[in-house]
């Protein structure tokens, strides 16, 4: 049994996603423990802490230095086939799905995205995953001869207990022209710049009750302080205070954060469907009947511009 | 010019003319058999009623009483001097020669000669509209030919009263003069001299010449309508103004799968006839939300530039040329998406044009062929599938309003609700709405119904979704709904959204769902009337807000403002009944971006100024969207359902 794992990496950190995939592919490698590659511009690559594979191939091409899925999934593809894997595991990132639905293409072979779970079977393998957005779970067969899977993310624990660093080596994949064709060639940062809204770990929105595009003073203070994303209402984007990439709500970001701290926002449905993913959620609001407050974990009532700079001014004895 | 010869010509002019008419008349019929099938046949009582009322009876013209009439005049004119047109050609080869019978009868001369001069006012009347008063709707509509063909009206007439006029000076009449009183006071100007004679040929064959010019030039301009317009009407919807045709998904070959309008060949026959049947009045422009405020989308330029289009590239495609994308060649995407499917439109269209049809026809090509579509949308249109309400909610939480009410929710195997309250997802979700639910179930248990819901087993019409073009997604959810409604055994309906309300009512029996389908506001307003609800009267100033499903697609107005009128006092809005204008969430808004100024807030202006203290609604969605503009707005007014109201009437007595 060899079970080849796609780590993704930034800068040579593996992400979490990727360790959670190698944790799965465990259990569909035996007694070996699993291969894997990651795909950098740079040699050697600097891997940091253990990871729970034996060796770690290092596919090294120009073309690495940004995204290219397809590329990626042709280094896999050579390496799958040298390494003569029975398995390839990727995590369930957007970018993951990708390279691994890239990967599928090229060997003709299913894909079972975002599994939590998996063992081998006699001609292939038999996995649970996550369907239609995490309210049903599938349990199916895959019939192939090279399993092909994601990992669902956050679904299950990575486990970093590995005995020793695994060996690094890289090999220099050869890549098709058509690969190299599709490439990320420019970046080109948002426009407000600051953290972004669907990665933040908290994120302080105003709502109509700012009042006006300045009354997003002590909203953006209190964000600085925290080390937080500012986001904002519907109702805010419609009047043009800020703009529509600020926006929280189900026509706008979604997001996930720790905590959320809504000021002055009445809590449409249409902005709740927006931060449902909220850990936890602080209502700072004037009107005691507002819906926010029903979905809200605390609650704070009164006047945004009153209560947000005394918590910053808070924040800043504290400190 | 003896008889034989002026005959020879006469016939020369009618087959040179005739074959310039038929010839392009043979090409337009040609296009519009490239169309798809659209069905339009059987009917025929309610074809003919369409046919009596607004054509012959110029009833969607007289909404605007003044240029109503002015057409009216006009075409009203022209019915009845047609057989004056035969008798100017008979005259033209021989001047003793007229209509046997006809051509004796005084009265009829009477009735030509007040035509004559209603026609005169008519095009008097269209002159001063378009010179003196413009109205905005004609903005973008081709005014210049507007004028000549108003000009050519105005001289068909006048050489016909003066012919009549020389006939008369020289004696040649054949009716007893002193029934014209036009024709014979302008005889006056006439001796009976050799002049004369010549100017009762000019007058006559100027007379059949304009009318022949006329002929050919109609099928080449926008005035085409006079010949397509009637045919339209026939052919236009005859029931059921909200549901939508559905797309077959069935089909053998893929080839023949129609996702919506791509090209000028996947419109349908009905669809190409509406965009040679406008005339650029501009009363679709006049009534459309989206063009009030600011926003892309004209319906009549909409309509226009399919037209275009259609001319354009309907001969080469005949010629065996490939169709070109409809969007954004013709219509921009911004256009498509900007449509509240609100229906004023089509209400107000004096020739039947179905403006909502094409433009969901043009969604549902772009969302389900190119998947390009406002992408904030994506989310609502996944959950309708995923999560069975559009906003991702979870259904276990479906039922939460009813918590601490004696509401049953139907297990699968119970026995059949007499009635079944549908909530919708907005009445069950959204905090606002959820207030509707609660009254309303209050309400009925009040008047000693049984209240039974489906709670997690109820999921999304899927309206939002077939308003945003995707078909697939809808039918999906119908099929599902229908086969959950059966198996408990669901009659009859009762629905606190006006978007369930049509689409259970009017789109389901479609996928094989037959069930009697009731407002809220009829059930409510039926229990006071038996006296199961006696709310005392109130002296608080109430304006209601027509929902656009409601009243325009569905003909509810009286039951909402029987409960207004019982519980406060009523004031409507300058623009109310089946005339409303939309809240700014149909048509799948609720889950887009507005662009330009917002309708909601146009809409609460309106409100305010009736002086009425309370907006009352009758939609979960007029309830948001109004209550958002009148925070927007920073009116004072408060936005609350019919039942709401009801309900607080009953508490305080």
């Amino acid at each position: 049994m060899s079970v080849l794992v796609y780590l993704e990496h930034a800068d040579g950190a593996v992400d979490e996603p990727s360790l959670q995939a190698a944790t799965l592919a465990r259990s569909l490698a035996g007694d070996h423990a699993p291969q894997a590659l990651v795909a950098s511009d740079t040699v050697p690559l600097g891997l940091g802490g253990p990871l729970p594979v034996a060796t770690v191939y290092v596919a090294a091409h120009e073309a690495f230095g940004s995204y290219a899925p397809r590329a990626v999934a042709e280094a896999i593809v050579e390496l799958a086939e040298r390494q003569e894997a029975t398995a390839v595991v990727g995590p369930g990132t957007e970018r993951g799905n990708e390279v691994l639905a890239h990967v599928a293409a090229i060997l003709d072979l299913p894909l079972a995205a975002n599994c939590i779970a998996a063992s081998t079977t006699d001609d292939g393998a038999e996995v649970t995953r996550v369907r239609w957005g995490g309210s049903l779970l599938e349990h199916a067969r895959i019939h192939a001869p090279r399993t092909l899977l994601t990992v669902q993310p956050h679904a299950i624990p990575a486990d970093t207990d590995a005995p020793a660093p695994p060996a690094i080596e890289s090999f220099t994949p050869s890549l098709s022209a058509a690969a190299l064709a599709r490439r990320v060639v420019e970046r080109v940062g948002a426009a407000t710049g600051g953290i972004s809204l669907a990665d933040a770990k908290v994120v302080v929105s105003g709502g109509r009750g700012a009042g006006s595009a300045e009354g997003f003073a002590p909203v953006e203070e209190l964000a600085a302080l925290l080390g937080a994303a500012v986001g904002c209402s519907r109702a805010v984007t419609m009047a043009g205070w800020r703009p529509h990439t600020d926006q929280v709500g189900q026509t706008g970001t979604k997001i996930a954060p720790d905590l959320y701290i809504a000021c002055g926002i009445s809590g449409a449905t249409q902005h709740m469907a927006g931060c449902k993913g909220a850990k936890r959620i602080l209502a700072i609001n004037s009107d005691r009947d507002a819906p926010i407050l029903a979905s809200a974990d605390y609650a704070v009532i009164g006047d945004m511009h009153e209560i947000l700079p005394a918590i910053s001014a808070a924040i800043r004895a504290a400190s | 010019m003896s008889t034989a010869l002026s005959a020879v010509v006469l016939l020369a002019v009618v087959a040179v003319a005739g074959f310039l008419f038929l010839r392009r008349a043979h090409l337009l019929y040609r296009v519009v058999r490239l169309g798809k099938p659209a069905g339009r046949t059987g009917e025929v009582g309610r074809r003919a009623r369409a046919e009596a009322t607004i054509v012959l009876g110029q009833r969607k013209l007289l909404q605007r009483l003044g240029p109503g009439l002015m057409h009216a005049f006009i075409f009203w004119g022209f019915l009845v001097l047609f057989p004056t047109i035969v008798m100017a050609f008979l005259a033209a080869v021989d001047r003793d020669w007229t209509l046997s019978w006809l051509g004796h009868q005084g009265w009829f001369f009477l009735v030509v000669d007040v035509f004559c001069m209603l026609v005169l006012v008519g095009v008097a009347a269209g002159f001063l509209i378009r010179k003196v008063q413009r109205p905005a709707r004609f903005e973008g509509s081709h005014l210049g030919e507007a004028d000549l063909i108003l000009g050519l009206i105005a001289l068909i007439v006048t050489t016909l009263l003066l012919w009549h006029a020389t006939q008369i000076a020289l004696g040649l009449n054949e009716w007893p003069a002193g029934w014209s009183p036009v024709s014979n006071a302008l005889s006056g100007l006439f001796g009976d001299g050799d002049t004369t004679e010549a100017l009762e040929r000019v007058f006559v064959w100027l007379h059949v010449l304009t009318i022949l010019g006329f002929l050919v030039y109609l099928p080449y301009s926008k005035h085409l309508h006079i010949a397509t317009a009637g045919i339209n009407v026939w052919f236009g919807r005859t029931r059921a103004r909200g549901r939508l045709e559905p797309l077959d998904f069935e089909v053998e070959d893929e080839a023949s799968l129609r996702l919506g309008s791509g090209t000028l060949v996947d419109m349908t026959w009905k669809q190409m006839l509406d965009t040679m049947s406008c005339t650029e009045c501009g009363r679709c422009q006049d009534v459309c939300p989206a063009w009030a405020t600011g926003k892309a989308l004209s319906p009549k330029l909409l309509i226009m530039g399919l037209r275009d289009r259609l001319f354009a590239e309907g001969p080469a495609v005949l010629a065996g040329g490939e169709p070109t994308p409809l969007v954004p060649g013709a219509v921009t995407d911004e256009v498509v998406w900007d449509c509240v499917t609100c229906g004023a439109c089509v209400r107000e269209c004096p020739v039947s044009i179905e403006h909502v049809d094409h433009i969901v026809d043009l969604r549902r090509q772009l969302v389900m062929a190119e998947a390009r579509f406002p992408a904030e949308a994506e989310p609502m249109l996944r959950d309708v599938g995923r999560s069975s309400n559009p906003w991702g909610k979870a259904q276990s939480e479906r039922a939460s309003w009813a918590d601490g009410l004696d509401v049953r929710v139907l297990e699968p195997g119970d026995p059949a609700p007499e009635i079944l309250y549908w909530v919708g997802c907005a009445a069950s979700f959204d905090e606002r709405a959820r207030a509707t639910a609660r009254a309303t179930a209050s309400l009925m248990l009040k008047a000693g119904l049984e209240v039974a819901i489906l709670g997690p087993r109820e999921s999304c019409t899927g309206d939002p979704a077939r308003r945003m073009g995707d078909e697939y997604t809808f039918q999906t959810q119908a099929q599902k709904n229908v086969a959950t409604l059966d198996d408990a055994g669901v009659t009859r309906v009762v629905t606190s959204c006006p978007h369930c309300f049509n689409t259970l009512g009017n789109e389901y029996p479609d996928f094989g769902g037959s069930y009697e389908v009731t407002h809220h506001s009829e059930l409510l307003s039926e229990l006071i009337r038996d006296g199961r609800l006696d709310p005392p009267a109130g002296i608080d100033a109430i304006t209601y807000h027509d929902s656009c499903y409601l009243a325009r697609h569905n003909d509810v107005l009286a039951a909402p403002r029987e409960i207004v009128s019982r519980i406060g006092r009523p004031l409507e809005m300058a623009r109310s009944g089946k005339r409303t204008f939309c809240c700014g969430a149909g048509g799948a808004h609720m889950w887009m971006e507005e662009r330009g100024s917002a309708i909601n807030e146009a809409r609460v202006r309106e409100a305010a100024e009736t002086g009425a203290g309370t907006l009352a609604v009758a939609c979960p969605f007029c309830t948001m969207m109004l209550d958002d503009g009148v925070k927007q707005s920073g009116e004072e007014l408060r936005v609350a359902d019919v039942a709401v109201l009801l309900a607080e009437a009953l508490d305080r007595s």
